[in-house]
């Protein structure tokens, strides 16, 4: 392979940490507005020289923040709550409903097969509205209004063709051979899909659960719809701290940090999964 | 409750003390000041058991669906003793402004019996009235055996009661003989001005009383001030950014948003030349005083700026300007109060916003509802909330006239009581009532940007608002 | 090739449960999102009705009439305009700097991953809360980039309160957020490409620039058409985004589909409307879908040749 020149590799450098900056530095600036009271943040111009307070967060989590005026509650935890809820429910579902199916279409080519996986992966692609809007209509009929069942069915439309279509692309890729002589031995088909099956298609399932959680849990759209105020995520409920006697910055900010948290601590942990899950998702890699 | 406590109340109801020193001596039992006024305002409540018949609903409960708002912190600080009142449980739900409306129209138009009664604006009920969602409330207040002899519901301020009463027709006056009451008034807000006063004094600047005197009031204090704009107004992309001192204006100096035919039929009115003259003044103003981001600014970033002393005045909801005056914003204790009338004969019009209570009609027990409705609209809530809560502007009159109430706003809101009786005569809803309230004022506050970004002149903007607004109400049958 | 044989000798005696079996695995799947076409179904009900909440007395079928006056709707074509150049240039802007960024990176080395890691967490924050993030970060007062603006000598740089720079803002934040998602996609591409075509070019002299045009871009194609539609689907149905930073505004400027959807049910409560809108986006989405999964296919099956 050849070598770069010096001045390649600067201009490498350079372009690296332009790239490198540009998508870390809004990530820091919000962590330091977090740490900030109003007082620190509006000043003008800008520093980064304060003393960090972590009264923000504390106000959060114990769920009181004394705003200008009055004091008054939030309920950001529990905005954390529903969103772990909603995306851990959604994603236990869909790995239910979703791996069987997906094993389905990757071994038996059965007539209908690519339609109906042509079905499912459209509704990743419909626009999310088009189905909400009549929804919240039903949901009052069936009783579905309002409840956590509800809402993790509709999270199927994020989290199910994803799952389907990145497992799918995991079992078509192990070699059924191993299957094969499983089931030959005697084994009957269940244990040949969870002894052999399953687990060699382990990465791929842990990927697309980390996808499909990542997906649920920065979602917007579907709650701010169809859920009342004690089921909202934390995407939803970082608009709360807007309230009539002004703005809390800093405690919006750390509200953002709060909620990015966890997706990027899973992010950081289970990267090599992502990339993966992300590359079968869209391609093959 | 504890004795201690008990006597020092007690001292209190019988004007012993003051309120402030009984503040001090319940704090030092351990006694918080929020949890201190609900004792205090228990007190009061014991007197409005009388001749009526408080437990009747008891052990019955009502779920509400509510705004982020200081008004809902104030009913929450009292809640327990209307529960104490009447036996009844409430619960709520609360979802903050950005998405409360859509929220309760979610809630509505799918039939959800979830709330029973909900908070709303005025306008809304423009669009929840004739959907049916919601009740006729004149039902309830005038049946005596469903409310409180105390209720006195024509102690509620006229221009605000009326403003919440319709007919249903599009164009029909509001609060006419046939209207039905949509909504019960909770608190409300004028506009008029709120003003920076050392800002006032560094610019030497003197209060307008005109609009073209407002225009170069606010360049002055831009001028005049460091890093300041000179005036705050609402500018986001919706119906949000007409209402307030905008439409005061408009009002005040005689125009109107549409026409209304003898036969009934609507027609766009934004379009003649004193409108014309009006927008080319409003949004000069804006392009040379306004905030560098107006098109995105709502109520809360028009009050914010005010607090922090980034913007010198703001001709708004009073509220804000109230609000900003405490806590902890830059600016508290600085700012003043001023009516204001755009056309210059010292007769404020301003138009109102109101928030307001309405009972949904998909409720199971409406009149268990009506009583937490009587009760919440009530004098009691009323007072107790602006005297020790931020429960204003009162929609009351005796509320109004409460010597505590007006001393409290005297003391720390220069200017803001004058400005109340001054205005409140001349002040109601200044819109149409008709059913595509929310369609033609967002596009109103479309064709304001893109004339304050210089995308069209104001001439033939506010020519093709006209022709768009007169299309659409063709096309719902209403012109 | 193996693979194939055993396909092709197995299937007869390994399909042993009976025929409907792979039916039944998959049913439940289905089922669940079969769900989902009733309120679809009820939307295109919807889409043919004049449909205004707040005049329930003029509901009625009005067939086509709702998709026949957006022809003569100058704010349809508004949307339309601009949701297909929202489209267009995010996904033409991701996929120049992904490329870019992937090319950077290609080499295995542990630096190359670690910075790949890091760009991953723009892509794991939620649209809605990065939108909030940039709103605070173009705060006028006291935002970090209003403030390096005015230090570059813009010193009226209003970002998404002003229409001309509106829509650039809104695509710097769906930069910021789904460059690293093409980025990914790329690299994984990049580094699955043959060895030998690069190494025999290597060898006859043929410059490193020329490689790139006449070897890594072809050879690339197919991950970059399927990382594009794929973000082209997904970007003509931003909403969070823009919803959160301006809902829509300064003026029209940002009215794209389902924002204009959003507040035609919400506001003014325009069900038929709001309805035929939707329609209208499903429609693009389904013909873009179509072509997506096509290629993606094509994709997948070269891929699994290969192997």
């Amino acid at each position: 392979m050849h070598h770069y020149s010096p001045l390649e590799r600067v201009l490498r450098g350079v372009a690296l940490t332009a790239i490198v900056i540009f998508f870390m530095f809004p990530i820091f600036w919000i962590v330091l507005m977090s740490l900030q009271t109003n007082e620190t943040i509006l000043r003008s111009p800008p520093s980064m020289v304060f003393e960090p307070t972590f009264s923000n967060y504390a106000a959060i989590i114990a769920g009181r923040l004394d705003s200008n005026v009055a004091s008054m509650g939030i309920e950001f935890m529990n905005n954390l709550m529903n969103s772990i809820i909603l995306s851990v429910g959604s994603v236990t579902v869909a790995l239910i409903l979703g791996v069987p199916a997906a094993y389905a279409f990757a071994r038996h080519k059965f007539r209908g097969s690519e339609d109906i996986a042509f079905t499912l992966l459209s509704f990743r692609f419909a626009p999310p509205l088009l189905v909400l809007l009549p929804l919240t209509m039903y949901f009052q009929q069936i009783g579905l209004a309002d409840t956590y069942l509800g809402l993790i069915w509709v999270y199927q439309l994020i989290c199910l063709p994803l799952i389907l279509w990145i497992v799918r692309g995991y079992f078509e890729d192990i070699p059924q051979d191993i299957e094969h002589a499983y089931r030959i031995a005697g084994h009957s088909w269940f244990a040949t899909f969870r002894k052999i099956a399953l687990p060699l298609a382990g990465p791929g399932i842990a990927a697309a659960a980390l996808l499909a959680f990542i997906f649920a849990w920065n979602n917007f759209i579907f709650a701010l719809v169809l859920a009342s105020a004690d089921k909202q995520p934390v995407t939803v409920g970082a608009l709360a701290f807007v309230t009539a006697s002004g703005i809390q910055y800093g405690q919006i900010a750390a509200a953002v940090v709060l909620s990015i948290t966890p997706t990027l601590a899973l992010a950081l942990y289970a990267q090599r999964y992502l990339v993966e899950g992300l590359s079968l998702g869209a391609v093959k890699g | 409750m504890y004795e201690k406590e008990k006597d020092l109340v007690n001292a209190y109801m019988r004007g012993q003390m003051s309120r402030r020193s009984l503040l001090r001596s319940l704090s030092a039992l351990g006694v918080t000041a929020a949890s201190a006024s609900v004792l205090v305002n228990a007190a009061a409540t014991q007197a409005l058991a009388a001749d009526f018949d408080w437990k009747k609903h008891n052990g019955k409960s009502i779920k509400l669906l509510l705004n982020k708002h200081p008004y809902t912190d104030a009913m929450i600080a009292n809640l327990d003793n209307f529960k104490q009142l009447t036996g009844m449980e409430v619960s709520y739900d609360i979802f903050p402004e950005d998405v409360y409306f859509d929220k309760v129209t979610a809630a509505l138009s799918s039939g959800s019996s979830e709330y029973d009664a909900f908070m709303t604006g005025a306008y809304m009920t423009w669009t929840y009235g004739p959907a049916g969602w919601i009740v006729d409330h004149n039902e309830w207040i005038n049946d005596t055996s469903k409310t409180n002899p105390n209720y006195n519901w024509s102690d509620m301020l006229e221009g605000v009661r009326k403003s919440c009463a319709w007919n249903g027709k599009p164009g029909g006056e509001l609060g006419s003989a046939d209207a039905k009451q949509w909504c019960i008034p909770w608190g409300y807000e004028q506009n008029n001005l709120a003003f920076n006063a050392s800002m006032l004094e560094k610019a030497q600047a003197s209060l307008p009383t005109n609009l073209d005197e407002l225009i170069e009031t606010a360049a002055k204090l831009q001028a005049g001030n460091d890093g300041v704009y000179g005036i705050g107004v609402r500018g986001s992309r919706s119906w949000a950014t007409i209402h307030p001192g905008f439409l005061s204006a408009y009002a005040n100096l005689g125009e109107h948003d549409l026409n209304v035919s003898d036969d009934g039929k609507l027609s766009a009115a934004m379009n003649t030349a004193g409108s014309k003259d009006f927008h080319a003044k409003w949004v000069k103003m804006i392009q040379e005083s306004g905030a560098a981001d107006w098109s995105t600014h709502t109520w809360y970033q028009v009050g914010t700026d005010l607090g922090a002393g980034k913007s010198a005045m703001i001709y708004d909801a009073d509220i804000l300007g109230y609000f900003m005056n405490g806590g902890d914003n830059a600016m508290a204790g600085q700012l003043a109060y001023a009516p204001f009338a755009a056309s210059g004969n010292g007769a404020p019009t301003p138009n109102i916003w109101i928030w307001s209570l309405a009972m949904s009609k998909f409720s199971k027990d409406l009149d268990a509802t009506w009583y937490f409705m009587q009760w919440a609209s009530g004098p009691e809530h009323g007072l107790f909330g602006a005297t020790k809560m931020d429960f204003v502007n009162p929609v009351r009159s005796s509320v109004w006239e409460d010597a505590g109430f007006r001393d409290r706003l005297a003391n720390s809101y220069p200017g803001y009581v004058e400005m109340h009786d001054v205005s409140a005569p001349g002040a109601s809803i200044k819109f149409t009532a008709q059913p595509l309230f929310f369609d033609l004022t967002t596009e109103w506050a479309a064709t304001l940007q893109k004339m304050v970004a210089n995308e069209v002149p104001v001439d033939e903007g506010l020519d093709q608002l006209a022709t768009s607004v007169d299309r659409q109400l063709k096309e719902a049958g209403l012109g | 090739m193996a693979n194939d044989t055993a396909v092709r000798v197995a299937p007869a005696r390994f399909r042993i449960p009976s025929k409907l079996f792979p039916y039944l695995l998959s049913l439940p799947a289905l089922l669940v999102c079969i769900g989902i076409l009733i309120p679809f179904f009820t939307a295109v009900w919807f889409s043919l009705q004049r449909y205004r909440l707040s005049q329930p007395w003029n509901r009625g079928m009005n067939w086509g009439e709702n998709y026949l006056n957006f022809l003569t709707d100058p704010s349809f074509w508004n949307t339309l305009q601009v949701s297909l150049v929202y489209a267009a240039l995010t996904v033409g802007l991701e996929l120049l700097l992904g490329l870019g960024i992937a090319l950077l990176l290609q080499k295995r080395t542990r630096f190359n991953n670690f910075i790949s890691i890091m760009l991953l967490l723009p892509l794991m924050t939620a649209p809605a809360l990065a939108a909030l993030m940039f709103k605070l970060m173009t705060n006028p007062n006291f935002g970090i980039l209003s403030y390096f603006a005015q230090v570059l000598g813009f010193e009226n740089m209003r970002w998404g309160s002003d229409p001309s720079t509106a829509l650039l803002t809104v695509v710097l934040v769906d930069i910021w957020v789904y460059t690293p998602f093409i980025m990914i996609l790329l690299l994984a591409g990049l580094r699955s490409l043959p060895t030998q075509p690069f190494e025999a070019a290597a060898l006859d002299g043929v410059p490193r620039l020329q490689q790139f045009w006449r070897i890594t871009l072809p050879m690339l194609l197919p991950y970059i058409l399927t990382a594009s539609l794929f973000r082209l689907l997904d970007s003509i149905q931003q909403f969070d985004i823009i919803y959160a930073m301006t809902q829509g505004g300064p003026g029209d400027r940002l009215m794209v589909f389902q924002v204009e959807a959003y507040l035609n049910f919400f506001q003014s409560t325009n069900v038929g409307r709001s309805a035929a809108l939707l329609l209208i986006l499903w429609a693009i989405t389904f013909f873009l879908s179509n072509l997506f999964i096509k290629n993606w296919l094509r994709l997948r099956e070269r891929a699994r040749g290969e192997a």
